[in-house]
């Protein structure tokens, strides 16, 4: 009786290792964004609250592993890799949707969005944009009030007002091209006041070949960025960093900062010893015109064993309000979600919210989306290569023909693989 | 002893395998890729001939890269051999101070490059600086290191050198004491001044150590990418990029894993010739004794 005893305990026990050895547990990867203002503990403790609520699914985070390899670069190899993640926030979907390697969400699926279309690609939309920032100029009121500056209206406003602080002994702007990246911030606000506030919809009449990089607007955007880059940045524009703009500005040492409202979580430090303003690069007539990057969000991988898991997964990080607002706390965001989500803001980020209120919003050029978006490769060659020419000097249409030719070169690519 | 066929197969089967695997298949793949259009992350590509390479002898980003990788190379390679020898010489003798000055240069070869990129980074700072706060506390005017693409790329060489002379040194030293002290000795009883010891017998029995350095040195500088990558990132506007540099960027964020593959296969070309070339040279010149 013994024997017999033991052996349907034994073939209980192996019944038991091997129906939870065989039971497929729900698992899904998120491929996050690490920030120094969004840590992996944040988005860890994200994963942490969904698998709380919902114990027989395992959210597993990954992240780019060096700072080197920027995010869309990473998750490219994971897709190379066959290790595409199942969520990943996205900041350039347009170079993974020629390849059918994300999933396009359901009508209905985002209704909790105030505004579900924006960045649809060919009628669908691939990305749920999780958040909102404009771009413009940070500047030192107490410097400007100083100096008998009021905050410009116009562009030669601006002009006059560099002239005036650099007759002051004061270096006017903070800017940096050593990083690649931030100079193309004031390239951006040049062109969506001169070019995108006429035509929000030119980046997709550009990938039709209807309108070319080189056009009379472009080319004064790109020539008032240069007159900004080679009279008022400074003579060390070339061995600037992101990190020593952000010291220029916070220590007083130039008296604006053109950069995205991100730069509100460092105001909010409250490290500097004056008070910082706020306004958008205006243009010839006035200051109307905002740009805004809406081009990141979250998105599905479309080989995906449980696509419902995950839009349930995104479904939560935008309704819990808790949750999404200390998301939009990090870097003192603007919300893309229908129902207002309220969070600690500095004052500066209020004023903001009220100036842009009447103004034209228009994307940031080179983060356009959905079909506007630049062509694989093009956000990368406006970035590190035609901005920072033409921040040293290079000839400004001579800089949009050769951008003119690597669309030629992008798009035959597309038109090869088709 | 029998020699056994089967045994030696079985000694130099994994050393093959490995190189197999790791070095002939992904340079067959590169070969295969870089005459297709595939992006990187398709399942599906297509056969478009010489394309890529009738696009990349007309591309002028390429000629710049290729002009930047020459410049570094030049100067890395006189600093790791012309420096190299001369402190190998100089520091040739057993005592404390040539034995501390030997570590001494030898001690950044151990360093990770992209440690030493960024710890240069920090050093050449424009604003705030090592340099320029050093050269601010006695009134002279910050440097800014990166003023010209030229006088970047010159900056960024030295940094390379720093990093590697240090294992050239210790060839140069390692040759240096192959060479039988005799000879000196009866160079110096014929009446043979330093100058002519050191062409006449040091520098050709040195040959063996140059030519092994040289083509370390120049394959070295022709794949640069760990320092300019970290210290510039190839900018400001591709000014900087290396061959190397170029062909990542166009894979990984341009999508042309295709061009990207040609790059590497021309620069591939590109070391494969100048090593015969210089091989041939420097092996005449070897001396036997």
């Amino acid at each position: 009786m013994k024997k017999f005893l033991s052996l349907i305990l034994c073939v209980l026990l192996i019944c038991g290792i091997a129906t939870a050895a065989f039971a497929e547990e729900t698992k899904i990867v998120f491929c996050v964004n690490i920030q120094p203002q969004l840590p992996l503990e944040f988005w860890q403790s994200i994963a942490d609250r969904y698998m709380a609520a919902n114990p027989d699914v395992k959210v597993e985070i990954i992240g780019n592993p060096s700072s080197n390899v920027t995010l869309p670069q990473y998750e490219k190899d994971l897709l190379a890799t066959d290790q595409f993640p199942d969520i990943m926030v996205m900041q350039n979907p347009a170079d993974f949707v020629p390849s059918g390697a994300l999933l396009a969400f359901d009508d209905g699926d985002l209704d909790y969005l105030a505004d579900p279309e924006v960045g649809k690609i060919g009628g669908k939309q691939y990305v749920a944009n999780y958040k909102k920032q404009i771009i413009g100029v940070f500047y030192n009121k107490d410097m400007f009030a100083a100096n008998g500056i009021e905050v410009p209206t116009t562009y030669q406003a601006l002009i006059d007002a560099c002239d005036k602080l650099l007759e002051a002994g004061i270096q006017p702007v903070s800017l940096g091209l050593k990083d690649g990246w931030p100079q193309g911030q004031l390239a951006n606000m040049f062109a969506g006041t001169d070019l995108l506030a006429k035509d929000t919809h030119w980046g997709a009449k550009r990938n039709a070949d209807e309108v070319k990089f080189n056009n009379p607007d472009l080319v004064k955007a790109m020539q008032k960025y240069q007159t900004i880059c080679t009279k008022y940045c400074g003579d060390n524009i070339t061995g600037i960093t992101y990190t020593q703009m952000l010291e220029q500005f916070f220590n007083g040492n130039a008296a604006m900062l053109p950069i995205g409202s991100w730069v509100n979580a460092e105001v909010e430090k409250g490290l500097q010893d004056f008070e910082v303003g706020w306004f958008p690069i205006p243009g010839d007539e006035d200051a109307n015109v905002v740009s805004v990057f809406v081009n990141e969000g979250l998105s599905i991988g479309a080989n995906t064993k449980y696509p419902e898991v995950c839009k349930d997964f995104i479904h939560f990080f935008f309704t819990d309000k808790e949750l999404y607002g200390e998301f939009l706390h990090s870097e003192q965001l603007f919300s893309t979600t229908k129902d207002t989500v309220e969070y600690e803001m500095i004052p500066l980020r209020k004023d903001m919210e009220e100036q842009i209120a009447s103004m034209t919003e228009v994307e940031g050029f080179e983060s356009m989306t959905g079909d506007d978006a630049f062509l694989p490769g093009l956000k990368d060659y406006f970035t590190n290569k035609m901005t920072q020419n033409i921040a040293i000097g290079a000839d400004v249409e001579a800089e949009l023909d050769a951008f003119d030719a690597e669309w030629e070169i992008s798009n035959e690519a597309i038109e090869d693989a088709a | 002893m029998k020699h056994n066929k089967l045994h030696d197969f079985l000694l130099v089967f994994p050393g093959y395998l490995i190189y197999t695997v790791f070095m002939i298949v992904p340079l067959g793949m590169t070969m295969f890729y870089s005459f297709t259009n595939w992006d990187g992350i398709s399942k599906k590509f297509k056969m478009i001939g010489f394309k890529n390479f009738v696009r990349l002898f007309s591309d002028a980003q390429f000629y710049n890269a290729l002009k930047v990788t020459l410049i570094i190379t030049v100067i890395t390679v006189l600093i790791y051999n012309v420096l190299g020898v001369f402190l190998a010489v100089a520091l040739n003798r057993k005592n404390r101070v040539c034995a501390f000055t030997k570590s001494a240069v030898f001690v950044p070869t151990v360093l990770s490059s992209v440690v030493v990129a960024f710890i240069w980074s920090y050093i050449m700072q424009t604003d705030g600086g090592v340099i320029n706060t050093l050269l601010a506390l006695v009134g002279i005017a910050p440097v800014n290191f990166y003023k010209t693409p030229l006088d970047t790329i010159v900056m960024i060489s030295v940094i390379i050198s720093w990093n590697g002379l240090g294992l050239f040194l210790v060839i140069y030293v390692a040759t240096l004491n192959t060479i039988p002290p005799e000879l000196m000795e009866a160079a110096e009883v014929d009446g043979a001044n330093g100058f002519q010891r050191f062409f006449r017998i040091t520098l050709p029995l040195m040959m063996p150590g140059i030519t092994i350095n040289s083509i370390l040195s120049i394959a070295g500088g022709l794949k640069q990418y760990d320092h300019v990558k970290v210290i510039t990132g190839g900018g400001p506007g591709g000014a900087t990029q290396t061959i190397t540099l170029m062909s990542v960027e166009k894979a990984f964020e341009y999508n042309r894993r295709g061009y990207s593959s040609a790059i590497i296969l021309v620069l591939f070309v590109l070391i494969v010739i100048v090593s015969v070339v210089q091989l041939s040279i420097t092996k005449r010149r070897e001396v036997k004794y």
